[in-house]
């Protein structure tokens, strides 16, 4: 997996491209703790070219949502392909995410996620 | 068209990366439509990740089968451990909560196969047996 990595207006956002899964996941969730350790508290994930995901992959992504909330941030998901988000679907974690269609879609909204972590 | 090939990998965690590799360019055949090719690739990525962390538990010692087999009526996958106990740990599986990082493999392979069938070996490795029908029309 290839993480390409851009800074606006002090939000960070990743755009993913190849496989989220075990390893792949690994170094995503390393990548959005130094994030938030550094102060970074909006990020988002722009999903377009991820090509497949399994539940390591999901695993990675609530790790990393728990860690933008520890540091009181956001963290976006937009341009999920159907295949992807028909995962988010059946896992019932579309329900956890804040999922956008589009990157811009995600910047717009100031929405945030309401379903409280037990 | 028809297939039958046996893999082995080590139990490391990037074994995952290579055992997609592999069945991308093993499936990668015009008659396997990119949805069912998704579906069991997802399923057995799902199987193998269990057996190298929960099967083998990481051992380098300990190695993963998964044989492959491709015919004209389905895709069919074996995914063999050699660890201990695994068929007791399907079934006293408990189901994930939302904010669980792990816990959905099981309930993934079962979404996207048809057909899904757990077993042991004498040495008590698990062995999860993986079918996916292949769609009418789907072969030329």
């Amino acid at each position: 997996m290839n993480l390409k990595v851009r800074e606006e207006s002090g939000a960070r956002i990743i755009a993913l491209n190849g496989r989220l899964e075990l390893t792949t996941g690994k170094e995503l969730k390393e990548k959005i703790k130094v994030f938030c350790d550094s102060g970074t508290t909006r990020i988002h994930l722009n999903m377009e070219q991820v090509e497949f995901i399994n539940s390591s992959g999901l695993g990675a992504l609530i790790s990393a949502m728990k860690e933008v909330r520890l540091v009181k941030g956001r963290l976006t998901l937009s341009n999920l392909a159907p295949y992807v988000r028909e995962i988010f679907d059946i896992t019932q974690l579309a329900h956890i995410f804040e999922i956008h269609e589009t990157e811009q879609a995600a910047f717009a909204s100031s929405e945030s996620v309401t379903v409280s972590q037990r | 068209m028809s297939f039958n090939r046996t893999f082995k990998y080590l139990s490391n965690p990037e074994s995952g990366e290579q055992m997609l590799d592999d069945l991308n360019d093993l499936l990668d055949i015009r008659e396997i439509s990119p949805q069912q090719k998704y579906s069991f690739l997802l399923a057995i990525s799902e199987a193998f990740t269990n057996a190298i962390i929960h099967g083998n538990q990481c051992n380098p010692e300990k190695t993963v089968k998964l044989t492959v087999i491709v015919n004209e009526n389905e895709l069919s996958a074996d995914i063999e451990d050699e660890g201990q106990g695994g068929l007791k740990n399907i079934d006293n599986r408990q189901p994930s909560q939302p904010f669980d990082e792990g816990g959905r493999g099981i309930d993934l392979i079962e979404h996207y196969a048809t057909a899904v069938c757990y077993s042991e070996s004498p040495a008590g490795g698990l062995k999860v047996s993986i079918k996916i029908l292949r769609q009418k029309g789907v072969l030329k």
